[in-house]
């Protein structure tokens, strides 16, 4: 039972979840925060405001009066039969996180290479699971963070709420 | 009546803080200024100034998606007006079907300047758009504003 539990889900990727957009208070910038299952593990990757405001839409279930970007491909996938698989994070160099987004159609599967932000926005919109490779985690800007973030979670609650 | 449009340029609007797309025919008859937010302008403005990011962007993916299923894009058509919502629509062909996408202008334009599609306007919203809102913009503007244009 175990082997075909790790043909769905490879052992070297951990699924995630996003728990939270915050605001990074000296920068005009948003915090993704993702986290796995049992909340041991912490993501944060940094995105631009229209980025992060892209991913709070999403959480937040919120029904724009037109479709926004993600929206949009979302829509063309629709469209054209093609469905959102999942969303990995792939390798991480200095401060840049690198994805991918796996479509498949009639069989067919195929990556693509997307920036996080992206990836994630669109994981969120398709109700698809988003992974991060273990290797990614090992190598995430540092465990610090977390303590950090922490930090930032208690005292910016007003701000992240506007 | 569709007229085939070609963007022209950006300006910032620094009375809304956002940025308008200026859209132009072919004789220079009729512009249709479409206002657009701070990251719509920059996906419209990359894709103007034949930029290439580091990282694809958001269209840049929407693109790579489309070409990756071997779906073409024929045209966009900015469709209507109504009370500052903008419509349009985006046609794909994809095996044999051609398949209308409601889409906001700025994702349409954003698309169609990276897939050297044709951008094309209704009649009703060329009219609506340049009697309304650039004239009231217009009339509002105040000398000092130009400065700021060009910054």
């Amino acid at each position: 039972m175990d082997s075909a539990k790790q043909q769905n889900e490879p052992s070297e990727l951990v699924a995630l979840t996003v728990k939270q957009v915050l605001d990074d208070g000296n920068t005009d910038t948003r915090i993704v925060v993702l986290k796995n299952d049992d909340a041991s593990v912490t993501l944060p990757i940094w995105v631009g405001s229209a980025e992060g405001n892209a991913i709070r839409l999403a959480m937040e279930r919120v029904v724009t009066p037109r479709p926004m970007s993600h929206d949009l491909i979302r829509s063309f996938a629709d469209h054209l039969g093609v469905r959102i698989e999942r969303v990995v994070i792939t390798d991480v160099k200095g401060s840049t996180y690198y994805a991918s987004v796996a479509f498949a159609s009639k069989g067919v599967h195929r990556t693509l290479d997307a920036r996080p932000s992206d990836a994630i926005a669109l994981a969120l919109r398709a109700d698809c699971p988003i992974y991060a490779t273990q290797d990614v985690l090992n190598r995430r800007t540092a465990v610090h963070l977390d303590a950090w973030i922490n930090k930032i979670d208690t005292k910016n609650i007003e701000p992240q709420q506007a | 009546m569709i007229t085939q449009m070609r963007v022209k340029g950006l300006i910032f609007d620094p009375y809304n803080n956002a940025y308008i797309v200026v859209l132009r025919d072919e004789e220079n008859s009729d512009m249709l200024p479409i206002w657009v937010g701070k990251s719509e302008a920059s996906a419209i403005g990359l894709a103007l100034e034949n930029v290439t990011a580091p990282r694809p962007m958001t269209h840049d993916l929407m693109k790579s998606f489309l070409e990756t299923f071997d779906a073409k894009i024929i045209s966009v058509v900015i469709t209507d007006l109504n009370e500052n919502t903008y419509f349009a629509t985006i046609h794909l062909m994809y095996e044999d079907s051609e398949y209308t996408v409601d889409s906001r202008p700025s994702d349409a334009i954003a698309l169609a300047l990276r897939t050297s599609a044709p951008i094309f306007a209704s009649e009703k919203v060329i009219k609506k758009q340049s009697s309304e809102e650039l004239e009231q913009w217009l009339e509002n503007l105040k000398p000092e504003d130009f400065g700021k244009l060009d910054t």
